[in-house]
């Protein structure tokens, strides 16, 4: 009896080259897409290095230029403040989180774990206003930019519309509900006023949330083009994404310049989410369940 | 404990950075003795040129500027090539008007947007550089935004000024802007792609319903598409001077460019696209730094453009730079040239009308508008400017071809466009109009006519 | 022993009230409000009564932006079918297939404005790499023009929308997937399914909640489009208005062509069909958790 040995048997080692071969499929399969996903963004980084002397457009095409040259990236660097529109994004996106996330959990509180009169009221006030596009805002939100509060071309005029929103309200009210009532009851017994109980006890607890909250908001801050290309004027204040038109527009059929400014803007976003990608991920699946 | 003081602090940083308003121009050189001695030398050149006027200084030419004045100045896409200029001509202003602090800044593609919004939000700068050739000064003449030059500058100031372009855009007779520098406009050509037409330089269309066959020919020999480009926020101007058509009638209430000569016009371009021998990109674009772009990136065998422009070919493909010619422009059934012309503007409703208008008297009189041509080939709108043996000397660039001839030139450019009421409402109709019948398929007679009626409708009758 | 004040819950709820109340009550207000008058945001506005709807019923153009948005949700599904197979593809245990699902999220996490700008060159019609490739291998013979081709903005437009949403609901299915209990797939299997019926019958049911909320966020995403248009055609929005959306018009009327009053009637309009939208929206969440 030999069956202390580790026999393979012709059955095992077939099955083990399925397992082989469809592992071979499922990659080739990968890497299909991954092409598909990066060829355009490869093709961009390349061209952001060719001279004036190698062709963009050749037939067959030719994506490794012949003689690198880093003069595409000095002229976008001389012609456009791309240190500003990096900082304009990280304050305003920052200060909108921050802001935002305090206000919105603040308010998630009363409705999560008090009773108070008006509270369905509002809380389907809230709903309704909900549905409304934000895009409608924008015309009477320029009035009051301009007329009332005065901050025409400066980043005050994307924080503070953004310092609330019913989205993240409803997230963190979900985050709050799921807090075991007697933590706060304790909290309550020991004489702490709701703020104390809010800042110490319940914060704490919905960090998962909070940080979900913080990176969506963040996220759609970063990214906003419409309202950011009505308010910001001059070059020096604009935050990335208008930023990053600005380029377009000023070298327009200048594809390596074009190229080089947005390698230039990609690359940093992508070494910060690699970094933090543990907390994207996160950040979108807890979108879902909560 | 920590994490609450380090949120804190993180929360205070961001509060500052967000709430600081960053300055945003550098102050203005204040090296007075150079100035000083700069000053010096031009006095006697000043009195050959300018008409004596009151005052130690002979370039201080508007009385009762405000002391302490604060102004704001917007360039059209000067920087940073010409920041040395610019800050030496704001340099020298703030010396002839001592107390005057000048703010600058540059805008570039998205100027006449970022301009629109500044009027709307009550921000715009006190002068801006318009454009006359894009029919920016009238747009904003005729809502009331800008000042009079005609009502508020003393005759020898407008007098210092070529009539034809003082009286550039005008609403109502008057007008708004003091006109800035000129540009020539040329064909640039592309050797390297025009030659293999077998064409050459002096066979270069003279009249503009030559340039379809031209097209055909570049696009049968060498396949590349021609880079034209359509004015499209001024349509009209178009069709005025390169069609001779009459947009209007004489007594300005109903429009008239459905004619025979507009639909002929109009179908020059329907053909031309339904051929496909137009890049369609350049066609339609409303920055014409496309067009431009095209032909220096050696896409193209000629483009439309101004000499001063060819540096941007010497900067960014100097490759091309040997392979360029200059042949003059084909003629419209107009006759006349359009005049492609920068102008400054003050609007309406600045704290400081004295000291803007100063400002903008002083950047285009004729000094300041000669120095400027001595450094990019661009050409004054000021007669006196061309007494300079700068002008009379044999042009050895390419840049320079025109220069003998610019003062002749420029003296004929004339306004032949009516004031069209509501521009910028009928320039979209003129527009929609014209790409359902580029691209759409509409016959352009029908395209031209259900326009006309519906601009004339627009302005009631 | 500090107690519960009554005005407690409203000094939580204030900072967030006022902020709402200014920045999205107000201004629905406002916007009705200007819809019905003449304005050009510098100037006063002018009471014109219904004429800005008036005008909105007879303007060709208000009818094909409209038709334009509504053409755009075909995004939706395409990214839905598209991310849940990506999800299905990348949701296996192989070794760096989180490199992989990290290299798809790339398109996602760069700002519709790089990708835009990439996905303009792309199509160009002297450098891009499209023609380039296409006629290296011989299906076209000279470059075609794919931008300023009225047909073909629309689909293009769309397609940059589905390459960048594609990564960022993998990632909300993947998420899904993983929390499908694995009894149900192996009663699956005992049932004699082969894999492709096995995520037809299990896979895809169970991510009904994720179908619905990717369903309801990219098809108001797709009603409200406006970067990818400016991106890729300019202000123009595309030769012959191909690519003018709702919000584009909105845009447009407002800030180019200074008709806020008109301008706010398109909001207005706008708004109605959010609201039918969301109406709609929350019949099939209902629906979906009652199944559950």
């Amino acid at each position: 009896m030999e069956l202390s040995h580790a026999s393979i048997s012709p059955l095992h080692t077939a099955a083990l080259r399925r397992r082989a071969l469809s592992n071979a499929l499922w990659y080739a399969l990968l890497i299909l897409i991954a092409a598909g996903m990066v060829l355009p963004f490869l093709w961009m980084f390349l061209t952001s290095f060719k001279g004036p002397n190698d062709v963009i457009f050749s037939v067959p095409p030719q994506l490794i230029p012949k003689d690198p040259t880093f003069a595409n990236y000095v002229r976008v660097w001389n012609n456009l403040p791309l240190p500003n529109f990096f900082l304009n994004s990280i304050v305003v996106a920052g200060t909108t989180v921050i802001f935002n996330v305090l206000i919105t959990s603040l308010a998630a509180y009363p409705f999560a774990k008090m009773k108070f009169r008006g509270r369905d009221a509002i809380f389907y006030g809230l709903l309704a206003l909900y549905i409304v596009p934000v895009q409608l805002t924008y015309i009477p939100s320029y009035v009051l930019a301009v007329k009332v509060f005065h901050y025409y071309n400066h980043i005050s005029a994307l924080i503070f519309p953004s310092l609330a929103n019913v989205f993240n309200i409803f997230l963190m009210r979900q985050a709050f509900k799921s807090v075991p009532d007697d933590l706060i009851d304790a909290g309550r017994v020991d004489g702490a006023s709701e703020l104390r109980i809010w800042w110490d006890i319940l914060l704490p607890v919905v960090r998962p949330s909070l940080a979900t909250v913080a990176i969506i908001t963040f996220v759609n801050q970063w990214n906003d083009f419409l309202w950011p290309s009505l308010m910001l004027q001059s070059m020096d204040r604009k935050t990335l994404t208008v930023g990053l038109l600005a380029l377009q527009g000023m070298f327009s059929s200048d594809f390596r310049g074009v190229a080089a400014g947005v390698t230039m803007t990609v690359i940093p976003i992508l070494v910060f989410f690699v970094a933090l990608q543990k907390y994207f991920v996160r950040g979108l699946t807890g979108a879902v369940k909560g | 404990m920590r994490t609450k003081v380090l949120a804190l602090l993180m929360l205070i940083s961001f509060i500052l950075a967000a709430c600081a308003a960053p300055a945003a121009q550098p102050p203005p050189p204040t090296s007075a003795p150079v100035v000083q001695t700069q000053l010096v030398v031009q006095t006697q050149v000043i009195e050959k040129l300018v008409t004596p006027t009151p005052g130690p200084n002979p370039e201080a030419v508007i009385e009762g500027v405000e002391p302490n004045a604060e102004i704001s100045l917007w360039t059209f896409y000067l920087s940073p090539w010409f920041d040395d200029y610019i800050k030496s001509t704001i340099a020298r202003f703030e010396a002839t008007y001592p107390g005057v602090k000048v703010n600058w800044e540059d805008h570039q593609a998205t100027f006449l947007q970022d301009y629109r919004n500044a009027m709307a939000a009550g921000t715009a700068p006190d002068v801006a550089n318009l454009s006359d050739t894009e029919g920016w000064v009238r747009e904003f003449a005729a809502q009331g935004k800008l000042l009079s030059m005609s009502d508020n500058l003393p005759q020898s100031v407008i007098d210092q000024y070529f009539p034809g372009l003082f009286n550039l855009q005008t609403v109502g007779g008057k007008s708004y802007q003091v006109p800035w520098y000129q540009a020539i406009a040329i064909e640039l050509i592309n050797h390297q792609i025009y030659d293999k037409t077998g064409l050459k330089v002096e066979d270069f269309p003279k009249k503009y319903e030559d340039l379809p066959a031209l097209c055909k020919t570049i696009k049968e020999k060498t396949g590349t598409l021609c880079d034209i480009r359509l004015t499209v926020t001024d349509l009209l101007r178009d069709m005025a001077y390169q069609g001779g058509v009459k947009v209007m009638s004489d007594d300005g209430k109903k429009f008239t460019f459905d004619s025979p000569e507009a639909v002929a016009w109009l179908q020059m371009y329907v053909d031309m696209v339904k051929n496909n021998l137009v890049d369609r990109n350049a066609l339609m674009t409303t920055d014409d730094r496309v067009g431009l772009e095209l032909f220096t990136s050696g896409h193209a065998a000629f483009y439309q453009t101004g000499p001063q422009l060819i540096r941007t070919v010497r900067t960014d493909n100097p490759g091309l730079y040997g392979y360029l010619d200059v042949a003059p422009l084909p003629d419209g059934k107009s006759g006349k040239t359009a005049p492609t012309s920068m102008a400054m503007s003050v609007k309406a409703d600045t704290k400081y009308p004295k000291a803007a208008l100063a400002l903008a008297v002083f950047f285009t009189n004729p000094i300041s508008q000669l120095e400027f041509a001595k450094i990019v080939s661009i050409y004054p709108s000021t007669p006196a400017s061309y007494d300079d043996p700068f002008f009379s000397a044999k042009p050895v660039a390419i840049e320079d071809y025109a220069k003998p001839l610019a003062k002749e030139l420029i003296s004929k450019q004339a306004d032949i466009m009516p004031e069209i009421p509501q521009p910028k409402d009928v320039n979209e109709i003129v527009l929609q109009a014209v790409q359902s019948a580029l691209f759409g398929g509409v016959n352009p007679q029908k395209a031209l006519t259900d326009a006309v009626n519906k601009a004339n409708a627009l302005i009631g009758q | 022993m500090p107690r519960k004040s009554a005005l407690t819950p409203y000094l939580f709820l204030a900072p967030a009230l006022i902020a709402i109340a200014v920045f999205v009550l107000y201004p629905i207000f406002a916007v009705v409000y200007y819809s019905f008058t003449d304005f050009d945001i510098s100037t006063p506005p002018v009471w014109v009564g219904l004429k800005n709807y008036q005008h909105l019923f007879s303007e060709p153009l208000f009818g094909q932006a409209l038709l334009h948005s509504f053409i755009y949700l075909i995004a939706t599904p395409i990214l839905i079918i598209l991310s849940i197979a990506l999800a299905i593809i990348v949701n296996r245990k192989l070794p760096g297939i989180n490199f992989f699902r990290g290299l798809y999220y790339i398109p996602a996490i760069s700002g519709s404005i790089a990708v835009g700008i990439i996905w303009r060159w792309l199509f160009d019609a002297q450098g891009g790499l499209l023609n380039g490739v296409l006629m290296w291998l011989g299906a076209i013979k000279e470059p075609v023009q794919w931008l300023t081709e009225p047909a073909l903005t629309l689909p293009i437009a769309i397609s940059l929308t589905v390459w960048m949403g594609v990564g960022y609901y993998m990632m909300v299915f993947l998420a899904g997937l993983q929390n499908i209990p694995e009894d149900l797939y192996d009663a699956a299997m005992i049932d004699g399914c082969n894999s492709w019926q096995k995520h037809l019958h299990v896979s895809i049911p169970g991510l009904r909640p994720q179908i619905t909320l990717v369903a309801v966020i990219s098809s108001l995403a797709a009603i409200e489009v406006y970067n990818e248009i400016l991106v890729l055609f300019g202000q123009l929005g595309g030769i012959l208005n191909s690519g003018v959306t709702m919000v584009f018009y909105l845009w447009r009327e407002a800030f180019r062509l200074n008709h806020a009053g008109y301008a706010s009637a398109i909001a207005i309009v706008l708004l109605v069909i959010t609201l039918g939208f969301s109406i709609l929206n929350m019949r099939l969440l209902e629906r979906g958790s009652e199944s559950d």
